[in-house]
């Protein structure tokens, strides 16, 4: 690459494009997040092709790991009929990969089936850009549906939420983020307050009522006050909670249900409740509740 | 031409830190190529060529972020812009220089991360500079050096040629 060095002239030109820049972003936030959403548009088409090839690399590279994980563990369970397996042997790997990966498609259909939610199944094809956000992208975007603030989970519970879209891909903030807010009920006692993420990778549940019972082991679940969750879906197991002299509110520590470094597949919620019939009857049942004593 | 060259390396770093870099990571960290690869064109080629780059950069990051759509444009952006400044300022550019210059913006760019993200205290504050600002900046550097190595014997004759010129 035939790197040259610049003249006074373009360092001037550097120095007033940086300038502007600095100056529109700061002067103009929203208009400019606005101009560099539009640009980012044609960009993300432009970007989706490399992403895909580099994570279909990822995606090999994982899968044979996985494959000799799984040798390893029932080599010596086969060390008898290993001569007699030698030629089924990468049929047989290829095919315990598939049942993997059908399984957990089961599980995701089941779930999908069970939910009142209209859900979206999607791959993990990469990570946050950076260190500093705990994020995931996507393999779908806008021209599937998907849009911003709508919810992330797993059968085992919440990931996160939709927080960019482009037409290709999207990015998920995880529970475990501290940008990340949900609301969320302490199940045993039904005590409400806010899921955020922690600077050490775990979640922690703010403003739980100074009178509340809450203990370590109660699980959080999702409260449906809030448009991108429906309610009841397991967020995680409180670890540690925590009360100090003179604060109005308690909190605790939030062990988050799903595994968010192992993630290969989730669900995206389109819609929280499917229709309006099951909106409708779940407002029933809330009121139904309310009503006993 | 230049610029399509600058696309191209956009295309294939920010693809690669998003998919592939996590079997590199140390401590769950893992190196900014696209802000080394910024400073090391600022370095070498100016502060217009290490802007641009930057720039791109910082705009596809963005992209694959859960940050505000700004953030890498202006630390990336900026980091080249820097290392080109500074590039001019030196007569000789060498393993250790670069290394040291790379740590210092890597910190710079980590401190625009940090205080964007409003941490709640000083122990918020020192968590992030232990925990990622410092590793990340001994990431980068190393891997800026390492590449400078790999690819000192070109650049050195680009530079001697330029100045020349110039």
């Amino acid at each position: 690459m035939a790197i040259s060095r610049s003249t006074y002239g373009t360092r001037r030109l550097a120095i007033v494009l940086f300038a502007c820049l600095l100056v529109a972003l700061f002067l103009l936030p929203s208009q400019s997040q606005r101009l560099l959403q539009y640009v980012g548009g044609p960009l993300g088409q432009i970007l989706s092709v490399p992403l895909a090839a580099f994570s279909s690399v990822d995606h090999g590279i994982s899968e044979t790991w996985n494959a000799y994980l799984a040798l390893q563990s029932v080599h010596e369970e086969n060390r008898q009929l290993h001569r007699d397996l030698e030629l089924l042997k990468g049929q047989n790997n290829q095919l315990r990969e598939s049942v993997a990966a059908t399984r957990r498609y089961e599980t995701l259909l089941n779930f999908k089936q069970q939910s009142p939610s209209q859900t979206l199944a999607a791959q993990v094809i990469g990570r946050d850009a950076t260190n500093w956000y705990g994020g995931m992208i996507l393999n779908k975007g806008e021209s599937d549906g998907v849009r911003v603030e709508m919810g992330v989970v797993t059968p085992a519970g919440v990931v996160g939420r939709i927080v960019k879209t482009n037409s290709t891909s999207s990015v998920v903030l995880l529970v475990t983020d501290p940008n990340n807010a949900i609301a969320g009920v302490v199940q045993r006692t039904r005590d409400e307050g806010i899921v955020e993420g922690t600077s050490h990778g775990r979640a922690r549940l703010k403003y739980i009522p100074l009178l509340s019972r809450v203990q370590a082991g109660d699980r959080v679940v999702t409260s449906g006050l809030t448009g991108t969750f429906p309610r009841g879906l397991a967020i995680g197991g409180l670890t540690q909670v925590e009360k100090s002299e003179g604060d109005l509110f308690q909190s605790a520590e939030i062990e988050p249900e799903v595994d968010l470094s192992k993630l290969d597949e989730v669900l995206i919620i389109t819609a929280p409740y499917e229709d309006a019939d099951s909106a409708q009857k779940l407002l029933q049942e809330i009121r139904g509740d309310r009503k006993k004593p | 031409m230049k610029f399509l060259l600058y696309l191209l390396l956009a295309l294939v770093v920010v693809p690669f830190q998003t998919t592939l870099l996590h079997y590199f990571s140390v401590f769950g960290v893992r190196p900014d190529l696209g802000l080394v690869a910024a400073c090391l064109v600022g370095f070498l080629g100016g502060e217009l060529d290490g802007l641009i780059l930057g720039l791109l950069l910082g705009c596809f990051q963005d992209m694959l972020s859960a940050g505000d759509l700004w953030i890498n444009v202006v630390t990336k952006g900026g980091g080249g812009f820097l290392a080109g400044l500074a590039g001019r300022h030196m007569a000789h550019i060498t393993p250790a220089v670069l290394t040291a210059g790379l740590a210092i913006i890597s910190c710079l760019s980590s401190a625009v991360f940090l205080y964007s993200m409003s941490p709640a205290g000083i122990d918020e504050v020192w968590m992030g500079v232990r925990s990622t600002v410092l590793v990340q900046a001994s990431f980068d550097a190393l891997v800026g050096a390492g590449l400078y190595l790999l690819f000192r014997q070109r650049w050195s004759d680009d530079r001697m040629v330029t100045e020349g010129a110039l």
